[in-house]
């Protein structure tokens, strides 16, 4: 009897044994992930789905805040441990750590997303990234507070004849600031990207679409600087902002300002927070020419990882036609496939076609700039510091354009060197 | 083999953090000593430059217009904390009427972490959310700039960092002055001296070591006041309240150039020093109080 119990308990130990690798087996994807909206919870519902079908698979997702999100996927490759998987908007910032794509997936896999997108994700030869969502900066206004000062704003096709000027704009917005309870115009990003809309729509650049020379130096760079002075002067835009960090989206959602320079990826935020106002999306106003700034998501893979399959096979799953539609309404994204240009949005569809026709306009070097990673992200924060100077009058336009140039000119020889 | 235990019992009991010492501290301030000699990413490997950084650095008109800014910030910081910290330890330390409420009171500031004081002082301080600015709406007053205007939001931020640790210097001098044996002022009271006099001749030479504790504590502190200023201007407006640890954190981490942030993190580290040893020479020169 006793010999039978054992040879039992012997049997279970050796099964249960066995079974292990069976469950050590499982690939767990560590997955660093951002939000700005609700597509966090997306992305869930799309691994509960891709489970289904590999049930072999699971995913860790390490959600972290926008801003520290380099320096957690930075931290995590020093330490010897990449994630598997992460979404980025700067891929080449990351260029030395991320998995080459060209073989696994291959370039000709590209060719499904909006050319925009591509510099973003070729790098000295390699797709880094899958593009999966494109942003748009754009305007979004108060329709109360400019009805209050009957204000017409353009926000429909049959509109885009009839846009405002840069001045025609800046008086628009001082009128509804004296017949609204707005106490100001404008609530304008802290953002260098932001700010450059208003350069691409004088006419200028950072650099030269083959980023071969630094063009901010320039009448249209100073005249972008100045106009921007210029606002801050008239009282248009609240210093607090630039000066002193104040939130420009809680400023809008107060009621303090009529309307916000942000973008499409608010769109969300602000249906959900918004109440006691009516709120939509209008075209901006042109310079020279008309223009919004391309950003994007990506998903990128890691070349340390111990996953490498794995993280390819979810990334062609991900980026796939059907379920980068279904991230892509569900969140309210623009999507980076072009066979995903009409998308049913449950919300908003007429604000999603503007931000699409700013961007249809947009010149090559308003995505070009902001793919040239390596230089932008050394250079941002003093493009940032040269315009507070110029809002402080510490130094002119022209003066914050040239200290742009010779900073570039320095960072980019240091990049080459 | 009691001898040998003997001997050995204490090397024993400090190891434990001996080892947290080594692996949090001094591995890492190894490792940043020797990355400053090198150029690194954090993504590849770091490449050996020998003295690259430090000449880039000593080249660098921003770093040193951001040395200048932290210096003001110091020796703006240090002094009124000491003499803040200094006034309210004797207040405090008479027998006045709801002393241990002002000490409580005093006190507080120091239980919050830096963050949450930051942000506090935003929230008082904004130009549009503000409640200072609220006020002085309500009492018909024009609002002020506190934070987007260069000078006021560098004394708001100095304001805000005394604040903060003056109650701790503040039980450190309570403390000291408990120390000084009241036969002092007996003595010198029979002897015709006045209040200030007793300060002078007694009170502040008496309270020497704790003095020089006070100032070598808060100097390095100074130096290092990170967090407050990250949330209550971010380094802001422009580069006006930008000092050494904001600059080593945005190299580090936005820029991503982690050889000179170290570079500067060594600079930190050998003005600390410097200043630490001029502060306990100074304080040597005059000899034991006692004496």
């Amino acid at each position: 009897m006793r010999k039978n119990l054992l040879i039992t308990i012997t049997a279970l130990l050796l099964v249960g044994l066995m079974a292990v690798p069976v469950f050590a087996q499982k690939t767990v994807l560590d997955f660093v992930w951002f939000s700005d909206g609700v597509e966090g919870e997306v992305l869930k519902d799309i691994i509960a789905d891709y489970k289904e079908e590999h049930p072999d698979v699971d995913f860790n997702i390490i959600e972290v805040p926008y801003n520290e999100l380099n320096t957690k996927i930075k931290t995590m490759v020093a330490g010897g441990n990449p994630p598997d998987l992460a979404r980025v908007s700067n891929p080449g910032e990351l260029s030395s750590a991320l998995l080459n794509l060209n073989d696994s997936i291959g370039q000709d896999y590209l060719d499904n997303f909006v050319e925009s997108t591509h510099p973003y994700v070729m790098v000295d030869g390699k797709m880094l990234a899958i593009p999966i969502d494109v942003t748009a900066n754009g305007i979004i206004y108060n329709k109360d507070y400019f009805e209050a000062a009957g204000i017409d704003v353009p926000d429909t096709e049959e509109e885009l004849d009839d846009l405002w000027t840069w001045e025609e704009w800046a008086n628009a917005l001082e009128k509804v600031v004296e017949n609204s309870d707005a106490r100001y115009g404008l609530a304008y990003d802290y953002s260098p990207h932001r700010w450059s809309t208003l350069l691409y729509q004088a006419g200028g650049s950072f650099f030269s679409k083959d980023w071969s020379e630094v063009t901010i130096n320039s009448p249209e760079g100073e005249r972008a600087v100045e106009f921007f002075v210029e606002l801050h002067d008239r009282n248009i835009i609240p210093e607090s902002i630039w000066l002193g960090g104040e939130n420009p989206n809680t400023l809008f959602r107060s009621g303090l300002t009529a309307m916000h320079f942000a973008g499409n990826w608010m769109l969300t935020n602000y249906r959900d927070n918004i109440e006691n106002f009516d709120w939509g999306v209008a075209y901006m106003p042109k310079g020279k020419i008309r223009s919004s700034v391309v950003g994007g998501k990506f998903v990128a893979g890691f070349k340390d990882s111990d996953n490498k399959e794995a993280a390819v096979d979810f990334l062609k799953y991900f980026s796939s036609q059907e379920v980068n539609a279904k991230f892509c309404e569900e969140s309210l994204f623009l999507s980076a496939r072009t066979d995903n240009s009409k998308l049913n949005y449950s919300f908003g569809s007429d604000m999603f076609e503007i931000f699409s026709n700013e961007l249809a306009v947009s010149p090559p070097e308003a995505g070009s700039d902001w793919a040239y990673n390596e230089a932008m992200s050394r250079i941002y924060d003093d493009i940032r510091q040269n315009i507070v100077k110029s809002i402080q009058h510490e130094i002119t336009p022209k003066e914050a354009v040239e200290n742009m140039e010779e900073l570039a000119k320095s960072e980019i020889e240091n990049i080459e060197n | 083999m009691y001898r040998w235990k003997k001997k050995i019992a204490p090397y024993l009991f400090v190891l434990p953090n001996l080892i947290i010492f080594s692996i949090f501290i001094v591995f890492p301030a190894l490792f940043g000593f020797y990355v400053s000699f090198t150029e690194w990413d954090v993504l590849t490997s770091p490449e050996f430059i020998g003295l690259g950084n430090f000449i880039k650095l000593f080249q660098s008109a921003d770093f040193w217009a951001i040395l200048s800014r932290t210096l003001i910030y110091v020796f703006s910081v240090v002094p009124i904390t000491f003499g803040l910290s200094m006034v309210l330890a004797i207040i405090l330390d008479r027998n006045i009427k709801a002393k241990g409420f002002f000490r409580a009171i005093f006190y507080l500031p120091t239980m919050l972490s830096f963050i949450v004081i930051g942000v506090s002082w935003r929230w008082i301080l904004g130009n549009n959310f503000g409640i200072l600015n609220y006020l002085l709406d309500l009492a018909g007053m024009a609002p002020v700039n506190w934070l987007t205007n260069s000078t006021t939001a560098t004394i708001m931020v100095i304001f805000a960092s005394v604040w903060a640790r003056v109650g701790y210097f503040m039980v450190m001098f309570i403390a000291g002055l408990q120390g000084i044996p009241g036969v002092y002022y007996e003595a010198a009271e029979i002897d015709g001296a006045s209040k200030w006099q007793q300060f002078r001749h007694i009170t502040f030479p008496l309270l020497k070591p704790t003095s020089l504790v006070v100032v070598v504590l808060s100097t390095i502190q100074a130096f290092k006041m990170f967090g407050l200023i990250k949330v209550m201007t971010t380094g802001g407006p422009g580069d006006s309240t930008t000092y050494l640890v904001q600059e080593i954190y945005q190299q580090a981490f936005q820029v991503g150039d982690m050889g000179y942030a170290s570079a500067m993190s060594v600079m930190l580290f050998l003005i600390l020093g410097l200043l630490t040893i001029v502060q306990f020479k100074v304080s040597n020169r005059g000899g034991n109080a006692y004496e």
